[in-house]
């Protein structure tokens, strides 16, 4: 956009690259009364919108499914999915894998965005986190499940019992186990104390007795005192320190799941920064799915706005990329190192009986990120959400070639196999998202789904007055909106 | 609408009782099953509220302990008893491992000649059918279409009033038996019912073989190869290691012949249409139509006349005139005739029973001119020499039922309704027989058009004998009293002669009165009764001399064989063969039979058409497609198995499926391929029609299909080479490491440190130049190890139980694309746990469920097992088996019975695996222990390695460098599969050797360019 002919473009579009003036973070005429409106408007809407009760109703419905499903699993066993005997681990640990990684977005966004001070992420991180958390519930649902003996899944925790017996530290599942569930932890605490101060802010809008009193009791006696604030600002860091790593190490764990078997096409040293590269591209092609029709339903334009899903673009393009650069590597390994075996496995992902969900998986994560390099199509919301689309589909096929491939074709050629899954694995699949939508619905309909306090510190008039920030700071006093010049 | 007058008239109101059968179909309805009052259990535990619940009806069990311990039996400890069954004409001797009074498991006999300790499959999973639910508990009459429950007493008057004056109208059908009481029965019966006849049918016999030898030497004789000392063996269409009353010791003696030794080891050469395991094991064959290979031995003995000028005997110079120029392009002939030259009197030549008597007999003058007799083949006489053949003999009587001169039929054992050829049309025949009586195990297919049908007494059930192939007579002496009341058919031969109730044990002595010695009875009977064998009682091997004139009289119809054209995709030739699992079709309804794999096919639940790749080509037909077969009249659906090593042109499909009163597990399960079957061609038929149906199943194939994508299909071949090794003698004898030059990696180093291990530490050795592939250990793994049945669903969905699994390959050219085979060799490799030192399962299963012992053996600890299945995920040989479902929630309490209580029953969602038989170790060490001495070695057996008929599987213990395993890991031959994985195999194998006429070795398994980075050796 070319600055002489600013009126050209519609407000919202805050895309510009523009060098010579910094891109505002919310557009419109916005100020902080009206950023405090717009996202409590959603949480206090007095008649919730057929739409809402709608997207409502199939979302339990399919979690509903979901819960069906586990109950006939675990009353017949585990046969009642397509799993055999090369192939052990089918879709639920594809799904489990795939939760996983999408529940990278939000702590990526909100821990890693926050501590190299990528102001931008204020708009979407409480949205991410979310996603992130409820992603995390429905990974959390499949390792419990796909056991053979549900009903004694807690021999995987360590704790002190009359058969003297640890469990095997030595097995990666172990420490997943401890991977995920800290990962969940520190997700949630992460999560519920960055929405503190918002909660408060409802609490103190609230109109009934009801809800301010559970608005109260979730806002833990937030006054927005200053001692509040310093004392959260610093727990928000350390939390955010604290997460880092976790972002890192989880889907690492998840991947030694796989590196550290002997199975050809899993057992190897790429796959940790590989799981990691893929999670957040994934992740971040969920919140962007998410995104697009939330900000658009909810009317979140100018808090959510263009720039920050074409940032988002970018972040799927390196990540795509870097993804892409791990398929090739594994051919290239896969060859150079001279093991048959090693060498077989990746010849038979690409030209096997599996090479439909290899050709589907590449397609979508390498190529599909492609489009990003152009603007027209990182700004093109039909474009951006039919590509994130695309690439969660093809995250998930990553997962399902890793998984399903490797051991179908191992070592002794007799015990070769293909896996089909039964329909009872696809509607274990198609209900954890609604699981994952009823969680999400609630969390749009009862909780601010953008952190308003922290897209009120990074909007101009949060510097207004600081004087000694104006020289040198990220704000050079250029505080209008392009509406308002 | 229906009225009652109490609850108690509701409850036993035929609608409501089955209306609550429908609704709780595996439940006995007053009583709750077993996992429910488990589960109801750990409800009860777990629920302080319930505490107070009370009126469950449970089961009362009473118990009855030995208060007065019977002599000679401890509570809790097998036995095992010697005894027999009767299979093919002969007796198979068994020791039968019996838990407190129930037997639970079929072994060999060591003492017995044709089991020497081992034993087929089907002869060890004979003992499910003791157990089975299925069998028919009482006699039953049939009148007016309805079925009346009787007593073996009212049989018994009706018989008296039936068969009486000179039993004329009587007639008797039995199944062909070895057993003296029989025969001594059958001769007192024609003695008092002089009119009455007596016929023997069975499908399947060795008819041609007694014809064809009375062709030959003018009387029906019993040809006994002596293999150990054959050093060229060349099979037409025989397959001696599976299809031969004697299939363990000529198993045995091969392998014996096959070890590896300076003077050389024999050379195997099979032309035959279908692969059979010997074919497995052949170092030439020849895919051959069955049809052309009376041609393909006049070639040999073509050859053999006129290039070699061999000297036929002069009563057989006539037959010279039927050679004909039968020349063939291939090298197969002129080898073979070569070789067997250079053997002369070491070499043997043996048809299959599925050939005409006059190819047996010109087998008969090649193996006299040769030499063989009396080296390599030795005679003995033919039991019964005046008897007709089986399928005659059912003609004639069936000929008499129609015109109506049988009054009375009375049919022990044998299913004719079933298995008889179908043009006699014996089923109509006999429903038209007034009175007829069916003893038989099941209410199968001939019982139902019977009007009496009795239940028959299981082998182990009732007193009985028989003979051996070589003739030596064997007892067989009851496990158990008979479940369901049944009688076996020597018990009811004495009922016809009025004896009532008569007793199988006094039947018995009463014959063996005549064997054992007669100064010391009781001490000899006893003797006799606890060998199962009494020795030296062999037929004698006779001296024979060929009859001119009668071979004279052959010439014609051999002539006509030997011209018999070949086979074309368009007139396809159907060849029938029995079943290698169900046999003839009576153990259609042993579930362990129907999930074996087939050895060569790998099908399990079904008969298949198994066609040649190229003829599958040809007429584009893919695995699992339905073909019709139209053949003397009848049409038959048929799923196709492309098998390579199939002759071109060929069908060969198996007998013994697509029952209708089989059982629960044997009805509706493949096609019944006897309707095809005539009495002119019983073995197949020339110029059937094959047409596609368009339709296709899905196979429950335990293997991986031959043709697969061809990358799949390139690695594959790749790696069998180093998986199964393989090198000719000479190549071995002349560089004896070249078994350890196909290891190509790294040194191996571990992460861990190694256990230490100064007790015993376990460890196998399986001598793949033993095995053939005859799946006698996949039963007895799954006997002693209570492994499960799934199915053939489950089996479709790959998930099926046996611990132990026979891998099958197919050796191809390298360069040959999966569409492009047309023959190949095939190999064998029992696989099962290997017994990692550095077991990958260990390291992955996150609850420490599978645990080094400290013996060595890589435990499965069922109770702790969580089933995450990510042990099986990382085992490279993929021998874990997980229990998807509860597997074991269905079976009955008879088939309970069957259970061996020394090993735990897996429930489901647990994984499971072969433990080395732990329990047969501890059973031993504990011995040892208590007397306070080592154990010695040979003293443990695993089921696997007791049952091998070939001897391939040793174990024993490591650290003692004079066992027999120690010694053979030694032996330059040993190896250890996926060495390269740092894993290190308890179990090891022992490599292949061929013997190609020329030494050659199959190129692609030439040792490849190694450098020295490349560390050779065994690992382990």
């Amino acid at each position: 956009m070319s600055a002489s002919d600013p009126m050209a473009r519609n407000y919202l579009d805050n895309t510009s690259d523009d060098p010579t003036r910094r891109a505002p973070l919310v557009v419109g005429d916005n100020d902080f009364a009206s950023v405090t409106e717009t996202v409590c408007r959603v949480v206090e809407m007095p008649k919730t919108p057929p739409a809402w009760w709608i997207g409502f109703f199939v979302s339990v419905s399919l979690a509903g499914v979901l819960f069906a499903m586990i109950t006939y699993l675990v009353t017949t066993g585990v046969g009642v999915w397509g799993l055999q005997t090369p192939v052990a681990w089918g879709w639920a640990i594809v799904n489990f894998v795939f939760w996983v990684g999408i529940g990278h977005a939000g702590t990526l966004i909100s821990a890693i965005l926050f501590l190299l001070r990528q102001k931008w992420r204020t708009s979407i991180n409480r949205f991410a986190e979310g996603m992130t958390i409820f992603a995390v519930v429905c990974a959390g649902v499949f390792p419990g499940i796909h056991i053979g003996r549900v009903w004694v899944a807690y021999w995987l925790a360590p704790l002190p019992n009359q058969m003297a017996m640890w469990p095997n530290f030595r097995s990666p599942l172990l420490w997943d186990v401890f991977a995920v569930s800290t990962y969940a932890t520190v997700s949630l605490l992460f999560w519920y104390m960055g929405m503190i101060p918002d909660l408060a802010t409802i609490r103190d809008r609230a109109k009934s007795k009801l809800r301010f009193y559970i608005y109260g009791i979730l806002s833990l006696g937030w006054r927005s005192s200053n001692r509040h604030w310093h004392r959260f600002e610093m727990a928000y860091l350390l939390l955010a320190a604290l997460a880092t790593p976790l972002v890192l190490s989880v889907h690492s764990v998840v991947s030694f799941d796989f590196a550290v078997s002997l199975i050809p096409g899993w057992h190897t040293t790429i796959f940790p920064p590989y799981f990691v590269a893929g999670a957040i591209f994934s992740g971040f092609a969920m919140v962007v799915t998410l995104a697009i029709p939330t900000r658009y339903f909810l009317h979140l334009e100018e808090v959510i706005t263009l720039r920050h899903l074409e940032s988002m673009a970018k972040v799927m393009l390196a990540t795509g990329m870097m993804v892409g650069l791990a398929y090739s590597t594994e051919f290239f390994i896969a060859w150079y190192s001279g093991n048959a075996y090693e060498g077989f496995a990746f010849l038979n992902r690409a030209f096997g009986p599996y090479a439909w969900a290899y050709w589907i998986m590449v397609s979508c994560n390498v190529i599909v990120p492609q489009l990003f390099w152009f603007k027209r199509f990182r700004t093109n919301l039909v474009v951006l959400w039919i590509a994130s689309v695309l690439i969660n589909v093809g995250m998930w096929f990553e997962r399902f070639v890793i998984v399903v491939t490797s051991l179908s074709r191992d070592f002794l050629p007799s015990s070769w196999g293909y896996y089909s899954p039964s329909i009872v694995d696809v509607m274990t699949f198609v209900g954890s998202f609604g699981l994952f939508m009823t969680l999400f619905l609630l969390f749009v309909r009862f909780l601010p789904i953008v952190g308003m306090a922290e897209v009120k510190g990074v909007m101009p008039q949060a510097h207004l007055k600081d004087v000694a920030a104006q020289g040198h700071g990220d704000y050079h006093g250029d505080i209008l909106t392009e509406r308002g010049r | 609408m229906h009225y009652w007058r109490s609850f108690d008239e509701l409850e036993q109101a035929p609608e409501f009782r089955e209306a609550v059968k429908r609704e709780f179909p595996n439940d006995e309805w007053d009583r709750l099953p077993p996992a429910t009052r488990r589960q109801f259990l750990k409800v009860m535990g777990a629920s302080v509220a319930m505490a107070g619940f009370t009126g469950c009806r449970w089961p009362k069990e009473e118990i009855v302990p030995f208060a007065h311990r019977p002599a000679g039996r401890t509570p809790g400890v097998a036995e095992q008893y010697a005894t027999s069954l009767e299979l093919g004409g002969a007796a198979l001797g068994l020791l039968v491992t019996s838990m407190d009074g129930r037997p639970i498991k079929n072994e060999g006999n060591p003492l017995h000649p044709d089991s020497l300790g081992a034993l087929p499959a089907v002869a060890q999973s004979d003992i499910l059918g003791l157990y089975d639910p299925d069998r028919s508990v009482q006699p039953l009459l049939r009148q007016s279409g309805q079925d009346f429950v009787k007593t073996w007493d009212d049989f018994a008057s009706w018989a008296e009033g039936r068969i009486t004056d000179s039993g004329a109208g009587v007639a008797v059908l039995v199944e062909p038996s070895s057993s003296p009481t029989v025969e001594r029965l059958r001769r007192r019966f024609s003695d008092v019912f002089p009119s009455a006849e007596v016929v023997e049918y069975a499908p399947i016999s060795r008819d041609a073989e007694r014809r064809g030898t009375a062709i030959a030497y003018g009387r029906p004789l019993r040809p006994h190869p002596h293999l150990d000392r054959a050093r060229v063996i060349a099979c037409f269409d025989a397959d001696p290691f599976f299809d031969h009353p004697a299939s363990i010791p000529l198993s045995r003696q091969f392998a014996e012949a096959r070890k590896p030794s300076p003077d050389g080891i024999s050379r195997l050469w099979v032309a035959e249409p279908s692969f059979t395991i010997t074919g497995g094991r052949a170092d030439h064959r020849r895919a051959t139509p069955a049809s052309q290979i009376p041609r393909v031995l006049a070639g040999l003995a073509r050859e053999l006349v006129a290039t070699h000028h061999l000297e036929l005997p002069e009563e057989a110079v006539n037959l010279e005139s039927a050679f004909g120029a039968t020349i063939f392009d291939d090298d197969f002939i002129p080898d073979l005739a070569a070789d067997l030259m250079e053997h002369r009197a070491a070499s043997v030549i043996l048809v299959g029973p599925a050939q005409a008597p006059e190819v047996h007999a010109l087998a008969a003058v090649l193996n006299q001119g040769l030499g063989a007799v009396g080296e390599t083949l030795s005679y003995t006489d033919a039991p019964d020499p005046g008897r007709p053949d089986h399928v005659e003999a059912l003609a004639g009587l069936t000929a008499r039922m129609v015109a109506g001169a049988v009054e009375t039929i009375v049919i022990l054992g044998g299913n004719p309704v079933y298995d008889a050829p179908v043009d006699l049309g014996f089923a109509d025949a006999l429903s038209a027989v007034p009175n007829s009586v069916h003893l038989s195990h099941f209410n199968d297919e001939t019982s139902r058009v019977c009007s009496w049908h009795l239940p028959r007494a299981h082998a182990l059930e009732a007193w009985g004998d028989g003979r051996s192939w070589n003739g030596t007579i064997t007892l067989r002496q009851p496990l158990i009293e008979p479940l369901y009341g049944g009688r076996s058919s020597a018990e009811v031969l004495a009922m016809l002669l009025g004896e009532s109730p008569p007793s199988g044990h006094d039947l018995v002595r009463e014959t063996m009165d005549g064997y054992l010695d007669a100064a010391d009875f009781e001490a000899s009977w006893k003797r006799a009764l606890h060998d199962g064998v009494i020795a030296d009682t062999a037929a004698p091997a006779v001296e024979v001399a060929l009859d001119g004139s009668l071979l004279a009289g052959a010439v014609a119809s051999l002539t006509e064989m030997i011209d018999a054209p070949a086979p074309t995709v368009q007139g396809p030739e159907l060849v029938l063969r029995p079943d290698r699992k169900v046999y003839d079709g009576r153990w259609t309804n042993n579930a362990w039979q129907q999930e074996l794999p087939d050895a060569i096919t790998k099908t399990t639940w079904d008969n298949v058409v198994e066609v040649a790749p190229p003829t599958a080509r040809e007429l584009g037909l893919k695995e699992g497609d339905v073909v019709e077969i139209t053949s003397s009249g009848a049409t038959l659906e048929l799923p196709v198995c492309i098998v390579p090593g199939q002759a071109a042109a060929t069908f060969t499909t198996t007998l013994g499926y697509g029952r209708t009163a089989a059982g629960s597990v044997g009805d509706g399960v493949g096609a019944d391929t006897y309707r095809l079957r005539s009495s002119a061609s019983p073995w197949g038929a020339a110029e059937v029609g094959v047409s596609r149906t368009g339709k296709s199943v899905a196979l429950a194939i335990t293997q991986d299909h031959f043709a697969i994508d061809p990358k799949g299909f390139g690695a594959r071949n790749s790696r069998i080479g180093i998986l199964i090794r393989e090198a000719s003698l000479d190549h071995f004898l002349a560089d004896p490491e070249v078994f350890h030059h196909m290891d190509h990696h790294p040194p191996l180093i571990s992460l861990w440190k190694d256990q230490k291990y100064p007790g015993e530490q376990w460890g196998m050795a399986i001598d793949l130049n033993a095995c053939n592939g005859c799946n006698a250990c996949v039963v007895a793994c799954q006997a002693e190890n209570n492994v499960p049945v799934v199915g053939r669903e489950q089996v479709i969905n790959q998930r099926e139980m046996h611990w132990l699994r026979v891998d099958r390959y197919f050796k191809t050219e390298p360069g040959v694309g999966p569409y492009e085979v047309d023959d190949a060799e095939m190999v064998f490799q029992p696989m099962t746990c290997v017994q990692c030192e550095n077991a990958p399962c260990e390291q992955v299963c996150p609850v420490a469920a599978t645990q080094h012992t400290e013996d060595g053996i890589n435990a499965m600890v069922y109770n702790r097992c969580i089933g995450t299945r990510y042990c099986s995920n990382n085992c490279p040989f993929k021998v874990r088996r997980f229990n998807f479902f509860n597997y074991h929630k269905d079976l009955t309490d008879t088939e309970q019975l069957q259970f061996n209580p020394e090993v735990t029953v897996r429930s489901r969602g647990v994984m499971e695996k072969c433990t080395y038989c732990v329990q047969r170790i501890q059973k031993v060490r504990i011995a040892a222990r208590n007397d306070n001495r080592p154990v010695t070695d040979g003293e443990i057996v695993p089921a696997c390695a007791q049952t091998c008929p070939t001897n391939a599987i040793a174990f024993g213990d490591l650290n003692d460098p004079t066992s027999e395993v120690s010694r053979l890991r030694e032996d330059k031959r040993a190896y250890a599969t996926l060495a390269e994985l740092n894993i290190r195999p308890r179990t090891q194998y022992l490599a292949r050797l061929s013997n190609k006429v020329g030494g050659s070795e199959p190129a692609h398994h030439a040792p490849a360019h190694h450098d020295d980075a490349d560390s050779h050796g065994k690992e382990g």
